[in-house]
């Protein structure tokens, strides 16, 4: 079960970080990126680095996709050029080499017999479970609230600075 | 849980409670009431600061930490919230720097006062959080929420100029950001905490750190990262297009508070709390505030824009509150602490004096401009005044505070730190000379007949602000009697 929850999670990964560099949309891109910080995050805690995890989720996947949805508000009428859309294809052209890569890497991890799934994870315990619940909400909740204005702030910039200026 | 536990979570609650209140309710009455929620949100600020620093003083007690935000009376040793005399003086600023943003919204914003007032609401949340914060994640967490809310304001109007500005302070932002989060990142790696406690504790031995030299490289990230949001020349690209871009109400925040709130304070926080022992950081910290004291004074003589005129002027002004942190004694500290507030109200009215120059002849180029002192009387006096408190001429409150940190660089930095710090005044009262001879004195220029004084809301914003100046100035030899009396100095 552990095992396929992990390699699920793993190709989502995979998934993600392809999805963030194939894009057209920076906008696309940029949620593809918190997707796999999230997903990411999951991994790390599964693996008993609750901090990391913590730290991945909140940083990665909550403060810089914020920025970077409001940096894409601000920037995104100014870079909207038909000319642009000649490029949609071509990025395609790299999409297998990049497979291929990642596929090998994947394989020679296995081979090297570093993809010991069993012994890494720590789902189950009691002690990882009270160590997040501790960390994430016992030692951190001031910043739970701070993160959850970023993201309310982010949502307020998407508003102000996008909606409201296509409409204008 | 006591009445103070509701005061101090008034600090991060009541603007949350109000940005969902204005959010949730019909278009029409939030449109009517919002400044004056946001009034409320800052009135009621002000008075719970002043509530807790006399209760503090009653106690006899230096600081309030929180381990448990949801339970306040929790404390143990990881800290993650603290209040002490230093973090409630900038939140009294900070209610009363948006009382008077709101005052100028009123008059400046038009359609756009909902929208002023809920992000304006989040970024005083933001900036209570930076300073109540005892922990330097807690800390980068707030100062991303101002950040983020600033440039939100900077480009509240979609015009190209305001979407620049924002776009330059976005860039430089998102540079210090980065630049912290890496060197937070290597002291949790070395020190696995980032509590104030924590880092403290652990730096007193960093020589003998199983990494030194990634110790050295996370704390020059770290201080780079914060001088760059506080505008420290040479970091300071960003800061006068932002200032000279951001709508009136934005700039008298952004001038007023905002910097320093997300730079200068944590930065002290930094020096006088966590690195007071790397010498060569603070010897770097000395050359920079002394620079920015010379450049910001020279830049401001040569500008054309009122507001890039305050720019570079908070430029200079930055680096004496710089200069006062990093003498490493309670006289310096506390210059700082004064500075800081002098400065955010004086440097607040000089930016409401622009906002009513701009209200009411439609330019801050102080080229076409002149002889607006007949016409806006109220305007012209208080600009004067926040002038000579800027000059540190006597009796305002400016004067006590840049003494106090020119005899504390005198003393700990030495004589030519001293001497330079107050060399560089002459040059504050060239620029401001200038300014106040271009904007206010000499013959009415053409085309300015017609002006009239500032809307009422701006007048009283001036007057409540110079009160405060003067009224500090000419009290403050009592409240050095107190400080003695509490040990402080």
């Amino acid at each position: 079960m552990n095992e396929t929850l992990v390699l699920i999670l793993l190709v989502l990964i995979v998934g993600c970080g392809l999805g963030s560099a194939m894009f057209r949309s920076m906008l696309h891109s940029a949620v593809s990126l918190a997707l796999l910080s999230a997903t990411l995050a999951i991994v790390m805690m599964m693996m008993g680095a609750t901090w990391a995890g913590l730290f991945e989720l909140s940083v990665c996947a909550g403060l810089v996709t914020v920025i970077f949805v409001s940096a894409i508000s601000l920037t995104q009428p100014i870079r909207r050029h038909p000319e642009h859309s000649e490029d949609h294809h071509r990025r395609f052209m790299a999409l297998p080499f990049i497979l291929i890569v990642v596929g090998v890497a994947m394989i020679a991890t296995v081979l090297l017999g570093h993809f010991a799934v069993n012994p890494v994870l720590q789902p189950e315990t009691a002690e990882t479970a009270a160590t997040f619940k501790e960390v994430f909400w016992g030692s951190r909740q001031a910043d739970i609230l701070g993160q959850i204005i970023v993201i309310l702030a982010g949502a307020f910039a998407v508003v102000i600075l996008f909606k409201e200026g296509s409409e204008a | 849980m006591s009445a103070s536990m509701y005061l101090i979570y008034s600090f991060l609650g009541l603007p949350l409670i109000i940005v969902l209140a204005l959010t949730l309710a019909a278009k029409k009455p939030a449109d009517r009431l919002c400044i004056y929620a946001g009034y409320l949100a800052a009135i009621v600020q002000m008075i719970a600061a002043a509530a807790i620093f006399a209760a503090l003083l009653a106690a006899g007690v230096e600081s309030l930490t929180f381990s448990q935000f949801w339970d306040m009376s929790v404390s143990d040793s990881a800290a993650y919230l603290s209040l002490d005399a230093f973090s409630l003086v900038a939140i009294f600023c900070v209610g009363l720097v948006s009382l008077v943003s709101l005052i100028t919204a009123q008059s400046t914003m038009g359609e756009k006062k909902l929208n002023f007032t809920n992000v304006l609401m989040m970024l005083m949340l933001g900036m209570n959080g930076i300073a109540m914060a005892a922990d330097l994640f807690t800390l980068y967490v707030f100062l991303e929420v101002t950040g983020i809310t600033s440039f939100v304001l900077i480009a509240i109007f979609h015009d190209i100029r305001g979407l620049e500005g924002s776009f330059k302070y976005l860039v430089m932002s998102a540079i210090a950001s980065a630049f912290i989060l890496a060197g937070l990142a290597f002291l949790f790696m070395e020190f696995g905490g980032l509590g104030f406690d924590t880092v403290a504790a652990a730096i007193g031995a960093w020589q003998e750190a199983a990494n030194p030299t990634l110790l050295i490289v996370a704390f020059v990230l770290l201080a780079s990262g914060f001088l760059i949001k506080s505008g420290i020349a040479p970091f300071h690209g960003w800061l006068p297009d932002a200032y000279q871009s951001a709508p009136d109400a934005v700039s008298v925040v952004l001038g007023g508070i905002v910097t320093k709130m997300a730079g200068t304070y944590a930065l002290i926080r930094l020096l006088s709390e966590l690195l007071t022992d790397i010498a060569p950081l603070t010897q770097a910290c000395v050359i920079l505030a002394l620079g920015s004291i010379l450049f910001g004074a020279v830049a401001a003589v040569r500008q054309s824009d009122f507001k890039r005129i305050l720019a570079y002027s908070s430029i200079s002004q930055i680096g004496y509150i710089l200069l006062g942190a990093v003498c490493a004694s309670p006289l310096g500290y506390i210059g700082a602490i004064l500075h800081f507030f002098n400065h955010a109200t004086f440097k607040t009215t000089l930016f409401v004096n622009a906002a009513a120059v701009h209200e009411q002849t439609g330019t801050t180029d102080i080229e076409e401009l002149g002889g607006l002192q007949k016409q806006m009387p109220v305007t012209g006096v208080t600009s004067v005044i926040a002038f000579l408190s800027t000059a540190g001429i006597p009796p305002l409150a400016g004067f006590w505070s840049k003494l106090i940190i020119i005899i504390a660089a005198w003393q700990a930095l030495g004589a030519f730190a001293g001497a330079l710090a107050l060399f560089a005044s002459i040059f504050t009262a060239a620029y401001f000379l200038r300014l106040q001879s271009k904007v206010f004195f000499g013959l009415l220029r053409e085309g300015l007949e017609e002006v009239r004084e500032a809307v009422l809301g701006l007048k009283i914003a001036e007057i409540l602000l110079t009160a405060i100046t003067v009224g500090f100035g000419i009290a403050f030899p009592l409240a050095l009697r107190f400080m003695q009396a509490q040990g402080w100095l």
